[in-house]
């Protein structure tokens, strides 16, 4: 068929090229899928937190649970712990868990948990994922089906073994056309698309679709289709972060969760996988120097990290610009990954926008060329409108801390507020936050990640009470009981994962063979 | 080997047990001890046939789950394909102990040589770190006592079968789809016969003290027979 779309190109090997090729491959077999990516050119890896909605894109492309978690050196990822950020006291901690509250009428769950007493945190009440996560303990069994948990999850990983293990499978189980070669040009078709890529000492790479994969280098979307970048550093101020690996102890505890933790100028990450722990420093470069973030990062390692040794460290400085583009699909041309935007990783959003990028392109796919207009229109629209959640999301984390450092009253201050989650915040005075203020399928955020940041930093529940605490109190009970069933029913991780390791040479005798 | 001790927070508080269906477990058993008071829920999935124990002379009821010694047609990998697993199945590796010889309160005792018992970091923890009971224990303790409670009053259903001779021996010979026999003896079941000829005092005695319900469901629980064959079957086609 004339202006048939059936070869798509991808440009870029990193997380998000091979999870596209995979993806695509996978939901759409008719296709033909190449990816092209320069040998020389490093991925970035910093991603290492994914969303639950991992566990389903794996199970979708064809890779068994144990072979993910073995392949990718990853641990179970069941939320944030928000460590200072309300005035960065003792003891200032809350959790957003992946497992949202209860069925039922927040506003009677919340009179309920208000009648509970004032020390119970919000977490706590309203599911039982917040006692599984202080006990470090993982998300499900082994004899439970891949993929299903007890409790919503989804992962930490190792971003190169990960995007390894996707190249693999693309490759070798999918039929995903694998070429190494760097892209030098692009000829463009007669409607100011894109017709082929010039590669280096090779044939050109025609194509019908191309994803540009290509990270901060947005070699199609911006090099070629000149897509404008929509600057949002006006409302997320962090601009740096220092990335180190940390080795652990092969026994020592594996976090249920990616802890974040405030500092004076922006906050630290801190990731649990069984064999290191990725560390990083997040600041604004405008409050604080490279050598007080380095100092910083190397401060909490040795508080934090036992057996750790701060100095051994050589942190790796990154430098971002926060922004996206205005056009994330322009002609044949779709950006995907880094190509399409970046803001901090608070809330692991990197990935997971791969992933509803790809869903958004895998079931409104487009048959012809003619289509392509309609669906670009459609896919920026809803882009734009998620790269306006996550912002406003990121922004409600600093809105309503109480910190006095320089930087943090700059967060706060009015001109970087989003004025739709100004407006949000003066609803939510008066009612909790609900599918009314997040109508969309798939929102990032829905009204259950603002309701664990807004009453886990202790946003005022509102007064007078609208909800029945009677209606809301079962609910509760119930959560409790399921705390304690699930606390004693869960392996902790560290226990699930050396299983998981001793289980593989009699699974997989064709991998291993120990010698006798 | 059996080593029961008193289930206790200081012995045992870190202690997992493997809750799930496994043949690593010890449940690859082709039948399992049950007692009249869970007739009724166990009748609808197994069948129900009485066993004379040879040391003691005592008859006492099980529930089959396969044909041939260490064969469970219930029991696929780590998944019980049936609504209902029986009290005797459940409460493993536990048991009621008694402080003396002669009784007293039942006491939860755990056999520390179970399978059950688990030596990694997985399975159901029996304490929290405060060292109250789980939930798990919490529910084992309450099958304990139904099922010490079920076995005193077992004994006296049993004596009326023998006092009203109402047992007969039983064999069944099982054709199987690939042309094989199997003959299932040693066991007994209800005489109908006998049952059908009570009249008078003897009936109206089995009706007040509900032996007569519990005799019926037994009655009923053969015909779970055919289930069995089918699953049997089952599995040889599978093959």
């Amino acid at each position: 068929m004339n202006g048939a779309v059936q070869q798509v190109v991808i440009v870029g090997g990193g997380t998000a090229g091979w999870l596209s090729a995979c993806l695509i491959a996978a939901r759409l077999p008719t296709l033909t899928v190449t990816l092209v990516e320069a040998a020389d050119i490093p991925t970035i890896g910093v991603g290492e937190g994914t969303w639950p909605t991992m566990r389903q894109t794996l199970a979708m492309i064809g890779i068994p649970e144990p072979e993910f978690l073995r392949e990718c050196d990853a641990a179970f990822k069941q939320g944030s712990r928000f460590d200072g950020w309300v005035d960065g006291s003792a003891g200032d901690s809350y959790l957003h868990p992946f497992t949202a509250p209860p069925p039922g009428d927040m506003r009677d769950l919340l009179a309920a948990w208000q009648a509970n007493g004032p020390r119970q945190p919000f977490a706590a009440a309203m599911t039982a994922q917040h006692a599984v996560c202080a006990a470090n303990l993982a998300p499900r069994q082994r004899a439970m089906p891949d993929y299903g948990g007890a409790l919503n999850y989804g992962y930490h990983l190792d971003a190169a073994k990960f995007a390894a293990l996707l190249a693999r499978h693309a490759t070798g189980r999918l039929g995903v056309r694998h070429v190494e070669a760097r892209v030098t040009g692009v000829v463009a078709d007669d409607r100011g698309g894109i017709a082929a890529l010039e590669l280096h000492n090779r044939a050109a790479l025609p194509g019908d679709l191309f994803l540009d994969c290509s990270g901060q280098a947005a070699i199609l979307i911006d090099g070629h289709c000149r897509s404008r970048w929509v600057d949002r550093s006006g409302e997320s101020l962090n601009d740096r972060a220092l990335a180190a690996q940390v080795p652990v102890a092969p026994d020592s505890p594996i976090a249920a969760q990616t802890i974040g933790t405030a500092h004076e100028a922006g906050w630290l990450w801190d990731i649990g996988l069984p064999g290191r722990r990725g560390i990083g420093c997040v600041y604004s470069s405008r409050f604080l120097s490279d050598d007080r973030a380095d100092a910083i990062l190397r401060d909490y390692v040795g508080q934090r990290v036992p057996g750790a040794d701060p100095a051994s460290l050589s942190p790796r400085r990154l430098t971002f610009a926060t922004g996206h583009r205005e056009h994330f699909w322009s002609g044949n041309c779709l950006a995907v990954g880094l190509s399409a935007g970046f803001i901090e990783p608070l809330e692991a959003s990197a990935i997971v926008m791969i992933e509803l990028s790809l869903k958004a392109l895998a079931e409104n796919f487009p048959r012809s060329r003619d289509s392509l207009p309609i669906h670009a229109d459609r896919f920026n629209a809803l882009f734009r409108y998620r790269w306006d959640r996550i912002v406003e999301f990121l922004k409600l984390h600093y809105l309503l801390s109480r910190r006095p450092e320089p930087y943090w009253q700059a967060q706060r201050a009015a001109g970087s507020i989003p004025p739709r989650l100004a407006e949000c915040l003066a609803l939510w005075r008066e009612q909790p936050p609900s599918t009314w203020d997040f109508p969309q399928i798939d929102e990032l955020f829905p009204a259950a990640s603002h309701q664990y940041v807004l009453y886990g930093m202790g946003f005022p529940v509102p007064v007078p009470a609208v909800g029945s605490a009677a209606a809301g109190a079962a609910a509760l009970r119930d959560v409790a009981g399921r705390a304690r069933a699930l606390s004693a029913a869960l392996p902790d991780t560290r226990g699930y994962l050396d299983a998981l390791a001793a289980a593989a040479p009699t699974r997989f005798p064709q991998h291993e063979s120990i010698p006798s | 080997m059996s080593q029961h001790q008193i289930l206790n927070p200081v012995d045992h508080g870190t202690l997992r047990v493997h809750t799930g269906p496994g043949a690593q477990y010890g449940d690859d058993t082709m039948a399992c001890l049950t007692v009249p008071a869970e007739f009724r829920r166990v009748q609808a999935h197994f069948p129900i046939v009485f066993r004379r124990d040879l040391a003691t002379g005592q008859f006492s009821a099980l529930a089959l789950f396969g044909f041939e010694p260490g064969e469970n047609l219930f029991l696929e990998g780590e998944h019980w394909d049936a609504p209902y697993r029986p009290l005797a199945m459940s409460i493993q590796p536990f048991l009621v102990g008694r402080p003396g010889p002669g009784g007293g309160e039942g006491q939860v005792h755990i056999d520390m040589g179970h399978a059950r018992v688990a030596t990694g970091g997985e399975g159901t923890r029996l304490f929290d770190d405060e060292g109250r009971p789980t939930p798990h224990v919490e529910a084992i303790a309450e099958m304990l006592g139904d099922l010490d409670h079920a076995h005193r009053e077992g004994v006296s259903f049993f004596a009326a079968l023998e006092r009203h001779d109402l047992l007969e021996p039983f064999s069944l010979e099982v054709a199987l789809d690939d042309g094989s026999q199997h003959s299932l003896v040693g066991f007994h079941t209800i005489d109908e016969v006998r049952l059908a000829a009570l009249a008078g005092p003897a009936l109206q005695e089995l009706h007040a003290t509900g032996d007569l319900l519990r005799i019926h469901l037994a009655m009923a629980s053969l015909s779970q027979f055919a289930g069995l064959v089918a699953r049997r079957n089952a599995r040889i086609r599978a093959r």
